[in-house]
């Protein structure tokens, strides 16, 4: 993939004029969606920070509670190394929010020892040293962007190796990480609005169907894993219903008991 | 030994012209990401964060692609299409897991530009219809990127 930064220095084509053009064609008012739901391409994983963005405009969250910049355990499984960078990275997200300078320098350092690990520190040694500049000036929009760069040229750089599977696992550990600490926050101060946020079955889904198709990572954790999905899968896809604070607080338990996996040598 | 070079020059040809068809395939995809994300440039200084990752693919003229995605209610979400064909007419637009028109009436089209606007009214799977209207070319290399503040 193309750095994005890279657009921005080109400045060459203006399309700051375009917002003024006109609307095409009309777009149908419906669509059959059954119809539509054998066709789709895959999802893209929302990052941390698209949650807790959203969790902030319900009111104030003290964000230095769950910053986490320990070192952790190291591993030299692959699948457990790409788990845990996605779990760090979404720490760098939580650092960020409660704008934890040091937290966010260390975790940076976390990830580029993480990346060495699976063998694509190359691909984030820029990026790495963007976000320790970034967080020295403060800087938490350029942060956030080099956290999303990182994983994106992380994952990119998986890809090129044919490792697509540790790049889903470096999504789903940012995913289970994001989702335990959301399920805290709503847990502690809950709202049907906040609860609302884990209504997010497609994803789960996606997860699952990804998982089924790793039988060569046999590892407890991963079975683990799959094991929990199941069990918060009927908790979030209520349809229209709202999520109770009984199922924030068990899928709450269940992610930190995930986490605990994944970031502890046991 | 004539065979056998022959064959050779055969193997390299086809794995020189396969390579630089790939390269071309690959040029196109990211020649249409820089377009789409040419798009969103101005509304980086509105406050959105654009994502690193995107969609892509080919379409033929008149061709539609679904792409699904989770939003979140709460946020504000622009999603940004772009193909290198200048002369190509493309589109997308927003539903929600219902199939019901989801989008806010400022989303735009201008020829090779496409991109739409988005404040979810609940929490939940999208889908993100995207279309390649016209276009002189058999086939049109697409991209969308998406922010989100």
């Amino acid at each position: 993939m193309i750095p994005f930064a890279r657009y921005l220095k080109l400045g060459a084509v203006a399309v700051s004029g375009l917002t003024l053009c006109a609307h095409g064609a009309q777009a149908p008012q419906r669509i059959d969606v059954k119809q539509l739901s054998k066709k789709v391409e895959d999802v893209v994983v929302p990052l941390p920070n698209e949650v807790f963005g959203a969790l902030n405009k319900l009111g104030s969250v003290n964000w230095k509670e769950y910053v986490r910049s320990d070192k952790g355990s190291n591993f030299t499984e692959r699948p457990r190394i790409a788990l845990l960078l996605g779990t760090v990275i979404a720490d760098g997200f939580i650092a960020v929010q409660a704008e934890d300078a040091p937290a966010v320098k260390e975790i940076g350092q976390r990830v580029q020892t993480l990346a060495r690990g699976i063998g694509v520190e190359r691909s984030i040694t820029q990026h790495a040293k963007a976000i320790t500049e970034a967080a020295d000036k403060r800087k938490w929009e350029n942060v956030r962007q080099e956290l999303d760069r990182t994983q994106n040229s992380v994952q990119q750089a998986m890809n090129e190796v044919h490792d697509e599977k540790l790049s889903q696992l470096v999504s789903l550990g940012g995913w289970l990480r994001g989702t335990e600490v959301l399920t805290a926050v709503v847990t502690k101060h809950f709202s049907a609005e906040g609860a609302e946020l884990l209504h997010q079955p497609d994803l789960l889904v996606y997860f699952q169907t990804r998982l089924q198709a790793m039988p060569e990572f046999n590892l407890a954790i991963i079975r683990e894993i799959q094991g929990a999905l199941v069990e918060v899968k009927p908790l979030i896809n209520v349809g229209s219903a709202h999520i109770s604070p009984e199922s924030v607080k068990k899928i709450n338990e269940i992610t930190t008991r995930l986490d605990y996996g994944i970031v502890t040598r046991e | 030994m004539r065979a056998f070079v022959k064959v050779l020059f055969r193997g390299s040809s086809s794995l020189a012209a396969l390579l630089a068809l790939r390269l071309t395939v690959f040029a196109s995809v990211d020649d249409a990401q820089s377009f789409a994300l040419q798009a969103a440039e101005p509304y980086i200084k509105e406050g959105f964060q654009v994502r690193e990752d995107y969609w892509g693919g080919d379409l033929g003229s008149g061709e539609k692609k679904a792409v699904r995605q989770q939003l979140f209610k709460g946020n504000e979400y622009w999603f940004w299409m772009g193909t290198e064909i200048e002369r190509a007419r493309i589109s997308v637009h927003i539903y929600d897991s219902e199939g019901k028109l989801a989008e806010e009436p400022d989303g735009w089209e201008k020829g090779h530009f496409a991109a739409v606007h988005i404040i979810p009214k609940s929490t939940g799977s999208y889908f993100i219809i995207v279309s390649i209207e016209e276009s002189p070319e058999e086939r049109t290399h697409w991209a969308l990127v998406y922010g989100f503040r």
